[in-house]
């Protein structure tokens, strides 16, 4: 268990050295494909065939320049920021104010409301994946980035409201009564109270939905036809459709679509892990 | 509710951004055009438009093929969809008529229709409206490496039955090369040895008859008949290493580098394999060489009737009338010549095909003239629904997992369904 | 302000209990009107309405166009039923649960017992075991759609190694979904693997402790000590496996599109290319419609059945 424990043991105890193997196996397999798609981008087409794992014989930075140098790269990185903050930003005020009714205000039907809004939970959007592109089209919504933020926003409704209702009820109810005693508003409290005090469940339902929608695929699919608005999962497609055999193009282009995630994730790893996986088990 | 408020506001800014067009008239095209050559001129073209016709903007907008008719029924829902739309005319045409999304433009085109070729104006006439201007008309046949088929001394000129098309094939493998590039990700490239068979055993009649739904439909004999040939020649195992996960892009690329001997491409592929070559010149024009689709013991048909496809662009519903004067300016025989003379097109304005320089396509562009049944690709003919299960089942006749009778059935079952 | 000094702080301050019920009635509904609203109406527009208005299209045959009025019936969930590719992207979706309950499950609880405990570099494999999880599903698909290429990737060249032909595993009907289930594995062992290190850091280290002294080995402490406690976190993983596989998709577009002829289709990837795609309304309606009921049923079985304790 302790920092020692283990090379305390016997030097060659064939178990660490299983252990060991196996690790290395698992990381090897997770690496290889990551360091190929890094490497792969510095790359010529032929050398792709001819040296498949060692590094690049010339490093072909223009392979990465010319995308950093275009402009469609940006606009698809700045589409999916829109999309996905905006679509942070509101579940955060929606849920958070109907988990703060839920979690504190006693009301006829409530239990049943709560169970209404959490059957959002039992299915993904892509069941309903038709009726809502009908939908959002009714509403003048379709190829706008609000087409996709707000069923991003209703389908990821039901787990936040759960998690951050279960968070506001193991806040002290005594202290809103105290509030309220004194004149203050159930949304000042909320506001100055419930808000500050829930920073970090706060963070770990803006942490999921962001990593969700920065990742969305179908929605953004289905109800996005202008190339300007393509956030990036659609536009690395696109991209992909464009240069079909040009792998070491679309290595390149791989590589720096997946960069803000993975320093995003080196930076604040144990924010995001902690985020996902409590979120996973408490919904 | 002070944070709610900028929100609101936010949002109301974020969308006035984007929805504000500047004061001058903006025409948008979407098009499909892969080739940088081709779309140089295309962009050139877009200049000197612009450069008549002060305040007009025409934004130029590409789609993958299989993208686009992917993201098509969708694009056409939208109310910001393009202007200017490609189409390949046919079932999938009327269906978007029928639904009320196209200009009916027959007003704004007047005359000028006159100066196009009628059997191509003709494909985008629908109950007498015009509901746009074709731009390029192709045949189907197979292209061939003239080396390859040298190296396995074979007579390309000999290939005239079926039967001497699988012996060409055998010989090929014989002699070590890949007979056929095909990409069968895209599905349609292999709907067209099932569809260009159904044309040679049937002809027009037995098309005909099976929209009506006599003799079996396309379950009955002619169209069985074309899936079993078909299947024939899938069991010699004719094409590429893996071919059901290449696009058709990637099989024009596998043809240009000289790695297959034949493709059944549509006309202007000739072209495309060039750019899509790895070294950006393929197969050139003098090694380049034409089969006509050869013809099955017992066939019906004609030897002249072709499979092809019309090109055209649609005007979308609320169009600016600019979008028409685009399209027009497109088609004019100035840009036909100047597109015509690099062999990208076969010219649908009267006259232009003599700008021609390569023998390649003025082949074909006599073989259309002298076609009596040209018939349109199935997989747009017979609509959005029936030529998507076209494309299904005969990529699965290629696959192994249909016969040809499944096949056939599948086809005939989604036919009687409808849209 | 962590929680703790936040509690102690309210501790300080109790109310005057007399004046709470009026005060806590008053303003309730105000707060109610503003509170909830925009979650049910977003929640109801966009998710309730149009999984009821799938069930009212799925009677007609649409093209989305205008107002449906071609009522099939049925006729629909025929077709669907007569499709040979539903049956097999059925078909493929329990084999993802199958492999997801078979490999992944195992795998993942093997690495969390082996990295729960903090060792030089343990923290580092972790972290690299949970990235693929955090990357796009677009991004893994096509950095495995390279991986396979037969032309240009890494497994092709692996094989041209050993002189042998290159495979072409997205291109072929038979290896297609086997070569989607291991990037399945590679993208989603490593979430699994975090949920049992959770549990396993939250666990009663005294049990363990316990039968060791009392003379257990280290695998009967495993097989009879750890592994029951970790039971609920099974049932989770087993859940979120399951939840997954029925909404899979993005993975597989960039990798075959759910081809060759159908055979690595799941019910998502077959809903888009044929309903979606060709805008059939009504039988993309009715797949959607199939897809929710057995999410749901699955839901609420598992939920009676095997998390009953919590």
């Amino acid at each position: 268990m302790s920092e020692a424990a283990i090379p305390a043991r016997r030097p060659l105890d064939p178990v660490l050295v299983y252990k060991i193997l196996f690790l290395g196996m698992v990381a090897l397999f997770v690496a290889v494909p990551l360091l190929a798609t890094l490497l792969g981008g510095f790359k010529t087409l032929g050398e792709l065939r001819t040296n498949p794992f060692g590094l690049p014989q010339t490093w072909e930075w223009e392979n990465y320049t010319g995308i950093l140098f275009s402009g469609r790269y940006w606009q698809m990185l700045w589409n999916s920021l829109v999309i996905a903050s905006f679509t942070v930003l509101l579940t955060l005020i929606v849920a958070s104010m109907a988990a703060f009714a839920f979690a504190h205000i006693r009301f006829f039907g409530s239990s049943m409301l709560l169970s209404y809004l959490t059957m959002g939970l039992l299915f993904p959007a892509a069941t309903a994946i038709l009726p809502l592109f009908i939908k959002v089209r009714d509403l003048g919504l379709l190829d706008s980035y609000f087409g996709v933020i707000l069923p991003q926003v209703a389908f990821g409704l039901a787990m936040s409201i759960l998690l951050l209702r279960r968070f506001f009820k193991d806040l002290p109810h005594e202290l809103l009564e105290a509030a309220l005693v004194d004149g203050c508003s159930y949304f000042a409290f909320f506001r100055h109270v419930t808000l500050p005090l829930s920073r970090p469940i706060l963070a770990t339902v803006g942490t999921i939905t962001f990593v969700h929608s920065w990742n969305s695929y179908l929605l953004p699919l289905v109800m996005l036809n202008s190339e300007r608005l393509y956030p990036w999962p659609l536009g690395i497609m696109i991209y992909q459709g464009e240069f079909s055999s040009e792998w070491h193009l679309i290595l390149a282009f791989i590589t720096l679509t997946l960069l803000p995630t993975v320093l995003l994730f080196i930076l604040a790893q144990k924010h995001i892990v902690a985020g996902l996986t409590a979120g996973a088990v408490k919904g | 509710m002070r944070f709610l408020t900028k929100l609101a506001l936010a949002a109301a800014g974020l969308t006035l951004t984007l929805g504000t067009a500047s004061a001058q008239t903006t025409v948008r095209w979407l098009h499909l055009e892969q080739n940088p050559a081709q779309v140089k001129i295309w962009e050139e073209v877009v200049r000197r438009f612009e450069a008549r016709n002060a305040g007009v903007k025409v934004e130029m907008q590409f789609l993958e093929n299989e993208a686009y008719k992917a993201k098509l029924p969708t694009v056409l829902q939208s109310r910001d969809r393009p202007h200017i739309l490609y189409s390949w005319a046919g079932g999938v045409l009327k269906a978007q008529i029928e639904a009320g999304v196209l200009e009916d433009i027959t007003t704004g085109v007047g005359d000028y229709k006159n100066k196009l070729s009628a059997g191509a104006v003709e494909a985008f006439t629908i109950n007498g409206k015009l509901y746009g201007l074709p731009y390029n008309v192709s045949q189907v046949g197979f292209m061939y490496n003239k080396d390859l088929f040298a190296k396995a001394a074979i007579d390309a000129s000999a290939i005239k039955s079926w039967d001497d098309l699988l012996a060409a094939v055998k010989t090929l493998k014989a002699a070590g090369i890949t007979p056929i590039a095909v990409g069968g990700q895209d599905k349609w490239p292999l709907h067209f040895y099932w569809t260009h068979l159904a044309v040679r055993l049937g002809g027009k009649p037995a098309f005909e008859a099976a929209l009506k739904g006599q003799n079996g439909g396309f379950e009955g004999e002619t169209f069985l008949k074309a899936g079993e040939l078909m299947k024939q020649l899938v069991d010699l195992e004719p094409f590429q290493t893996g071919f059901l996960g290449f696009k058709n892009q990637q099989a024009l690329g596998y043809f240009g580098d000289g790695k297959a001997a034949m493709n059944l491409a549509i006309s202007h592929h000739s072209a495309t394999q060039r750019a899509l070559a790895a070294d950006k010149k393929g197969i050139t024009e003098d090694k380049l060489g034409w089969i006509d689709f050869p013809m099955p013991a017992g066939g019906k048909g004609k030897p002249s009737d072709t499979l092809g496809g019309v090109n055209g662009w649609i005007i979308t519903k609320g169009a600016p009338k600019e979008a028409v004067e685009f399209v027009k300016f497109f088609i004019s025989d100035e840009v036909q010549r100047d597109l015509a003379k690099q062999n990208f097109i076969i010219p649908t304005f009267k006259g232009a095909e003599a700008a021609l320089s390569a023998a390649f396509m003025q082949n074909v562009a006599r073989n259309i003239a002298a076609s009596q049944y040209h018939q349109n690709f199935y997989d747009q003919d017979l609509g959005p629904s029936v030529g998507r299960v076209v494309n299904d089942a005969t990529a699965e006749i290629a696959g192994g997992s249909m016969t040809p009778k499944q096949a056939a059935k599948a086809i005939q079952d989604a036919f009687k369904q409808g849209n | 302000m962590s929680q703790h000094s936040a509690a102690a702080v309210i501790r300080g301050r109790p109310a005057a209990p007399g004046a709470r019920r009026r005060a806590t009635t008053d303003g309730q509904l105000g707060a109610l009107l503003l509170f909830l609203p925009p979650a049910l109406l977003l929640f109801t527009l966009f998710v309730v309405l149009p999984i009821g208005e799938a069930a009212w299209y799925s009677g007609f045959n649409w093209n989305g166009f205008g107002s449906p009025t071609r009522w099939i019936g049925f006729d629909n969930y025929r077709f669907v039923f007569d499709t040979r590719g539903f049956g097999i992207a059925f078909r493929n979706n329990l084999l993802i649960i199958a492999v997801s309950l078979v490999v992944q499950l195992p795998l993942a609880l093997t690495l969390a017992l082996l990295l729960a405990d903090k060792f030089r570099g343990s923290v580092a494999l972790r972290m690299l075991f949970f990235l693929p999880y955090v990357l796009a599903e677009v991004a893994t698909g096509l950095i495995f759609s390279f991986i396979y290429d037969g032309n240009y990737g890494l497994l092709a060249s692996v094989y041209r190694m050993f002189g042998a032909e290159a495979p072409h595993l997205l291109a072929s009907p038979q290896t297609s979904m086997l070569a989607i289930l291991i990037v399945v594995v590679w993208k989603y062992f490593g979430f699994h693997m975090m949920l049992f290190i959770a549990a396993l850091q939250g666990m009663d280290r005294n049990l363990v402790e316990a039968a060791r002294i009392d003379g257990a080995s280290r695998w009967q402490v495993l097989r009879h000590v750890v592994i029951p406690l970790l039971y609920p976190t099974i049932r989770l993983s087993v859940f979120f496996a399951v939840v997954g596989s029925l909404q899979l998709f993005d993975l597989v577009m960039p990798l075959t599109r759910g081809g060759p002829a159908d055979s690595s289709n799941t019910m998502v990837s077959f809903l888009y290319n044929n309903g979606v795609s060709r805008m059939r309304v009504g039988y993309g309606s009715a797949i959607g419609v199939i897809l929710f009921l057995i999410c749901v049923t699955f839901a609420i079985t598992y939920k009676r059945w095997f998390m009953r304790d919590e």
